[in-house]
């Protein structure tokens, strides 16, 4: 039972480098927060500060209304599961699970208890007696997973667990976290740059860059509703198509201009004319129409095609840039064909030129 | 293989001859360096059990022909023995039959050895493990200053912390005990030991430091439940160093011992050479009870020695 809370929380490392800066974060009892960004973003560095494995240098942090800043992590109620798994060699699998509960000096029948019903829940049993060393990747994350669970801690803090697994146990393996917090009923912190992966698992998603927060929202809000042009190229596969132009406005509906291409806004869009601005379009956001009405439409030439089974993706040339947009399998096109798209205008990103912040009104 | 090939079975048969020349020079070069090791060893073991008479016979006698532990005895019993010039005289050189006028403080030289040596390891595992893991896992401010000043004071030879040192002794009155070698050992050792240590440490993944704390480990708990087992290797061999540099040192404790109360091994078994006479088949016995502590040591801990049994653990 813990909600966590920054406020204005930074830090400074020994060697003077500025990791996070200002940092207000509420983080609510039992959810589940991915913590998204790019690999240096001080995603690692916040979760080792709720931790205690790293100091706040500025700032308070908070557990409910107990500030923490001062308490080392063997005083905090949380548990972690790291990015290299972190097992220690030396101990069986058993005892890697059952040392945070001997070290709270926990009676050994309620260690054996809990170890035990962990590992079944792991389906790792009938790996109890092995070392680490014995073991492969998948179930090395196991065990972490059960060192983590069997201390039914406050909070449990995840660095990315699962980037070392390959791509199909890392799919499976979402689902189990999922369920994992579903069970527990606790807190959980997720660290991960994969933005599928905080798109399934997050309750909410704090997305960060630079040391600094971009947006904070649930997955649906990230994804539909990107603050920053920053948190809308981060999100999405392929990552979003971005274009330099300008506001323009006819008879009081912008229009985004940018060479040849003209796109009504929605009226929402709250900018003034002739301001500098950058169109974000996602690349499942267009139909192939070719008798789409100019101030939605999006000439080219197809240079690529490349199908995924499900979909195709055809790349081509939008005012000087290379776009890629994803397509119905049936709707036929070959390398060289001159289309027309039409861009679903409701779903356009338009962001501020200078600042990057959106300029979706309200 | 290289022997696989269009050149079918000549090539094969060249081939083999070829691994074959290889193993057979490899063997021969790796008995000539055994050899040229345990020569010395052997002799030494041999000569002890030789007589004064054998030890001189040409050519010198590798198995000896009329094995005695007449000088093994004499150690035993040389402090109940009284030494003077007339008894010494009255022996007969070729046979033996007589000791340094200093033997009797062989054993008594060897128990000091052996508190200075042990005092020594032990007092350097308390300092350089946790020292090394402060190093090694906690970013202090100073921590690189720390660790430059800790590697500078090993490229100063020991010839020239002698006077410092001496001066040192003297002030805190403890010349001629065996504090006084231990602080000094002390002064040498503990800098190369948590220079290995933290070496050692640092090459283990922080976030088992990182996992242990979570855990409920304190600083020192993780130290003792995570970093001692899974540095024994490391820690053996700062046993062993440790050991062999207190064991052996001979110039601080020439300065620093006078009389019995102090003096180790190396002092004593020098002082045989200076006597009157000088008898090498008992010279070479003490030798071989010199050497007795530091091979037992070695045997006690040869499995840690082996590396390899974390290695392969430790790496994710
Ligand atoms: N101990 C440290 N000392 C100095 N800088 C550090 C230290 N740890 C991390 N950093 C820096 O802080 C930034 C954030 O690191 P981290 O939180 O690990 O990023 P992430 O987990 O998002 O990839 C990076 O630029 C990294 O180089
Ligand atoms: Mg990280």
């Amino acid at each position: 039972m813990a909600s966590i809370r920054f406020d204005k929380v930074g830090k400074r490392y020994a060697n003077g480098f500025v990791a996070i800066e200002n940092l207000d974060l509420e983080i609510r009892d039992r959810e589940f927060l991915v913590l998204l960004g790019p690999s240096g973003c001080g995603k690692s560095t916040t979760l080792n500060m709720i931790a205690g494995l790293e100091e706040v240098t500025s700032g308070k942090l908070c557990f409910g209304d107990q500030l923490v800043n001062d308490i080392p992590p063997d005083r905090r109620d949380v548990a972690m599961v790291f990015q290299s798994y972190a097992l220690y060699p030396h101990k069986t699998v058993y005892e890697n699970i059952a040392f945070g509960l001997r070290m709270r000096r926990t009676p050994q029948a309620e260690v054996d208890a809990r170890v035990r019903s962990a590992a079944q829940k792991l389906a790792i049993t009938h790996l109890l007696d092995r070392r680490p060393s014995q073991l492969s990747g998948g179930q090395r994350q196991r065990v972490a997973l059960g060192r983590a669970m069997v201390r039914r801690p406050a909070v449990f803090l995840m660095d990315e667990p699962l980037s070392n697994l390959d791509a199909a146990l890392r799919i499976s393996m979402r689902a189990e976290i999922k369920q994992l917090h579903e069970e527990m009923q606790t807190t959980f912190v997720y660290v991960t740059h994969d933005q599928a992966e905080a798109l399934t698992l997050a309750d909410r998603i704090v997305v960060m860059n630079d040391g600094a927060i971009e947006q904070i929202g649930t997955p649906h809000d990230i994804y539909e509703k990107p603050a920053t042009i920053f948190v809308a190229s981060f999100l999405g596969a392929p990552p979003i198509n971005t274009l330099d132009g300008e506001i323009g406005g006819a008879s009081g509906r912008p229009v985004f201009r940018c060479g040849d291409v003209a796109l009504a806004l929605p009226p929402a869009i709250a900018a003034p004319t002739g301001s500098k601005a950058t169109l974000g379009l996602r690349a499942e956001d267009v139909t192939l129409d070719p008798k789409a009405q100019d101030d939605v439409a999006i000439d080219g030439v197809v240079n690529s095609i490349l199908p995924i089974g499900s979909d195709q993706f055809i790349g081509m040339k939008v005012a000087g840039r290379e776009f890629f947009f994803r397509l119905a399998k049936d709707q036929a096109c070959a390398i060289g064909d001159r289309v027309r798209l039409a861009a679903l205008t409701n779903r356009l990103h338009v962001f501020d030129a200078a600042s990057g912040r959106s300029l979706a009104g309200g | 293989m290289s022997a696989a090939g269009p050149a079918g079975a000549t090539g094969h048969v060249a081939g083999e001859r070829h691994r074959r020349l290889r193993i057979a020079a490899l063997w021969i070069a790796s008995l000539i360096f055994v050899g040229y090791v345990t020569a010395p060893l052997v002799w030494l073991v041999s000569s002890s059990f030789q007589s004064e008479r054998e030890i001189t016979s040409k050519p010198p006698h590798w198995i000896p022909h009329e094995p005695t532990v007449q000088n093994f005895a004499a150690i035993f019993a040389a402090p109940k023995k009284d030494v003077t010039y007339e008894t010494r005289r009255a022996a007969d050189p070729a046979s033996g039959g007589f000791i340094p006028s200093t033997a009797a403080n062989l054993l008594p030289a060897m128990a000091n050895s052996l508190i200075v040596a042990i005092s020594v390891v032990i007092l350097n595992l308390l300092v350089a493990i946790p020292a090394a893991y402060a190093l090694a896992k906690i970013r202090f401010r100073g921590r690189d200053a720390s660790i430059y000043a800790i590697l500078t004071t090993r490229v100063i030879p020991d010839i020239a912390l002698v006077v410092p040192f001496f001066l040192f002794i003297r002030n805190l009155g403890l010349l001629d005990t065996l504090a006084s070698l231990i602080i000094t050992y002390l002064a040498v050792t503990v800098p190369f030991s948590v220079f290995i240590l933290t070496n050692y440490f640092e090459g283990l993944p922080d976030e088992l430091d990182k996992a242990a704390r979570v855990d409920g480990c304190s600083r020192l708990q993780t130290l003792l439940h995570v970093y001692v087992p899974l540095s024994l290797p490391a820690i053996v061999a700062v046993i062993l160093f440790a050991f062999l540099a207190s064991w052996n040192e001979f110039l601080l404790a020439l300065m620093f011992t006078q009389t019995p109360n102090s003096q180790t091994l190396p002092i004593i078994v020098a002082s045989f050479t200076s006597d009157f006479t000088i008898s090498f088949s008992f010279i070479n016995a003490a030798g071989v009870l010199a050497i007795i502590p530091p091979v037992l040591i070695a045997l006690l801990f040869e499995r840690y020695l082996v590396s390899g049994l974390t290695a392969g653990a430790v790496k994710g």
